[in-house]
């Protein structure tokens, strides 16, 4: 829908308006291990969710393309990358990833956006101690 | 199939370009500055200069209906609140705007208890299992000692018993109003947090050629891993050797937003290397209200957010963007 205004003063408006039209969405992972001292490279977490999309999907869910954006090895916290229509298959492989290396761990979907802007800043992270 | 709804105003001209219907829940505001690596002194001055705002730890939501508070600040448009750490998809959600509108997001059963009048919410499955009440508390039927007021209180005092911790601020000069109230709570103030950093190599889309869902990139957070990622930045692009990021976040005023905006329009006017500077608003992910007044809600995302791009020549683009659970901003 695009609209097109004229207003006096020669100052001229143009609005456009996209429902949907993001071909991504990103999302904000945090992988929490049981053993806490565990650190992972961003290679190693790559392959980890891909081995994850392989046990719940098989070779087709492995074959799903997504980006690894940013990883931050401190903190195991990864900003992803997927197309829009893969992200409920990566999602749910993150959800089900169970164990690494044998040892509990579990991946926090911390936030999803269509919109990487969004992800640079989270309310709920709102601490005031 | 939810929406997100995305708008882009393009090349805007005049001197009274920032009229867009403000949000007053802000809880964030990035400024990038391409071409610069440290704030100018004005510009730093109002980055720091953001004012202070309270959390009150267990208010108990009634006291926001006491007479006294009602008539010094909430009738003067004077102050505003959110509820603090309380999540729009779980939690019961109070918002209080300078409008005297009181909004409260409840679950079915909250909403039963209360036993006041609300709407379901608009974002919902088959059944109705969130419930909005929203109140204008400057209303004549509001009145302090009128039934429809005596039923609210009630219901918050007696059979709901709400109680959340909230962050209230107000309008510049109405801190004396709020006083009374803090007087009888757990309080504590605080500032905005500022956050500065200074990016590198910097690879920027030109902001007028490209598609506007590239132009939401949170830059500062791209430092890809090229063999982990076919991420790249969108054709044509410009790199800059230099920019400033500077993050702002807490409970934001508009008029000081609109501040930082005006000396952003002042140091963009002038002759500089980078023709153009950006700043992002954000709001709560969880506060009942949006634009307009409008409901707001959290799907997968509680993202309410513009971006606005000024430029040397003073035209402009905002960029606003909205999550499944909200209404089109106007």
């Amino acid at each position: 829908m695009k609209q097109v205004e004229e207003k006096e003063e020669a100052s001229v408006y143009q609005r456009v308006v996209l429902k949907n039209a993001s071909p991504y969405h990103y999302l904000k992972v945090r992988l929490v291990l049981e053993d806490e001292s565990t650190r992972l490279s961003a290679v190693e977490l790559k392959y980890f969710i891909i081995t994850g999309l392989k046990s719940l999907y098989g070779e087709v869910g492995a074959a799903l393309n997504f980006d690894v954006l940013k990883y931050d090895e401190d903190t195991l916290t990864a900003f992803l990358r997927v197309y829009s229509r893969s992200l409920v298959k990566l999602w749910s492989s993150l959800t089900l990833l169970g164990s690494y290396q044998n040892k509990a761990c579990a991946f926090r979907v911390l936030q999803v956006s269509p919109f990487l802007l969004a992800l640079t800043g989270n309310s709920r992270d709102l601490q005031l101690d | 199939m939810p929406e997100h709804a995305h708008k882009v105003f393009a090349d805007s001209r005049g001197s009274n370009l920032y009229q867009h219907d403000v949000d007053y829940k802000t809880k964030h505001v990035s400024v990038l500055l391409p071409e610069c690596s440290s704030a100018p002194s004005h510009l730093d001055s109002v980055l720091n200069n953001f004012s202070s705002f309270y959390l009150i730890r267990k208010l108990p939501v009634y006291e926001l209906l006491d007479r006294h508070f009602l008539e010094t600040a909430v009738y003067h448009g004077a102050v505003f609140g959110l509820s603090y750490r309380t999540r729009i998809d779980e939690d019961t959600c109070v918002a209080l705007m300078p409008n005297g509108h009181l909004t409260l997001s409840l679950d079915k059963d909250s909403f039963e208890i209360l036993g006041f009048e609300g709407k379901p919410s608009r974002f919902k499955h088959r059944t109705a299992t969130r419930f909005v009440v929203s109140v204008d508390l400057t209303d004549s039927s509001m009145a302090p000692g009128r039934r429809s007021y005596l039923r609210l209180l009630t219901g918050l005092k007696s059979r709901l018993q709400l109680q959340t911790d909230f962050l209230l601020s107000h309008h510049p000069g109405g801190g004396a109003s709020l006083q009374p109230l803090l007087s009888r709570c757990d309080w504590s103030q605080h500032r905005p947090e500022v956050n500065c950093s200074v990016l590198t190599d910097l690879s920027c889309p030109a902001p007028r050629s490209c598609d506007p869902h590239n132009l939401l990139m949170g830059y500062d957070i791209i430092a890809a891993v090229s063999f982990l990622s076919s991420f790249v930045c969108p054709e044509p692009n410009t790199i800059h050797r230099h920019a400033l990021s500077v993050s702002v976040s807490g409970m934001l005023l508009p008029h000081d937003i609109h501040r930082l905006l005006q000396e952003l329009r002042r140091y963009v006017e002038q002759p500089r290397l980078a023709s153009w500077v950006s700043m992002t608003v954000r709001g709560f992910a969880d506060s009942p209200v949006s634009w307009s007044n409008h409901e707001h809600g959290f799907l997968r995302g509680g993202e309410n957010f513009y971006t606005l791009m000024m430029f040397h020549d003073h035209t402009y683009q905002l960029h606003l963007a909205t999550g499944a659970h909200d209404v089109c901003p106007p």
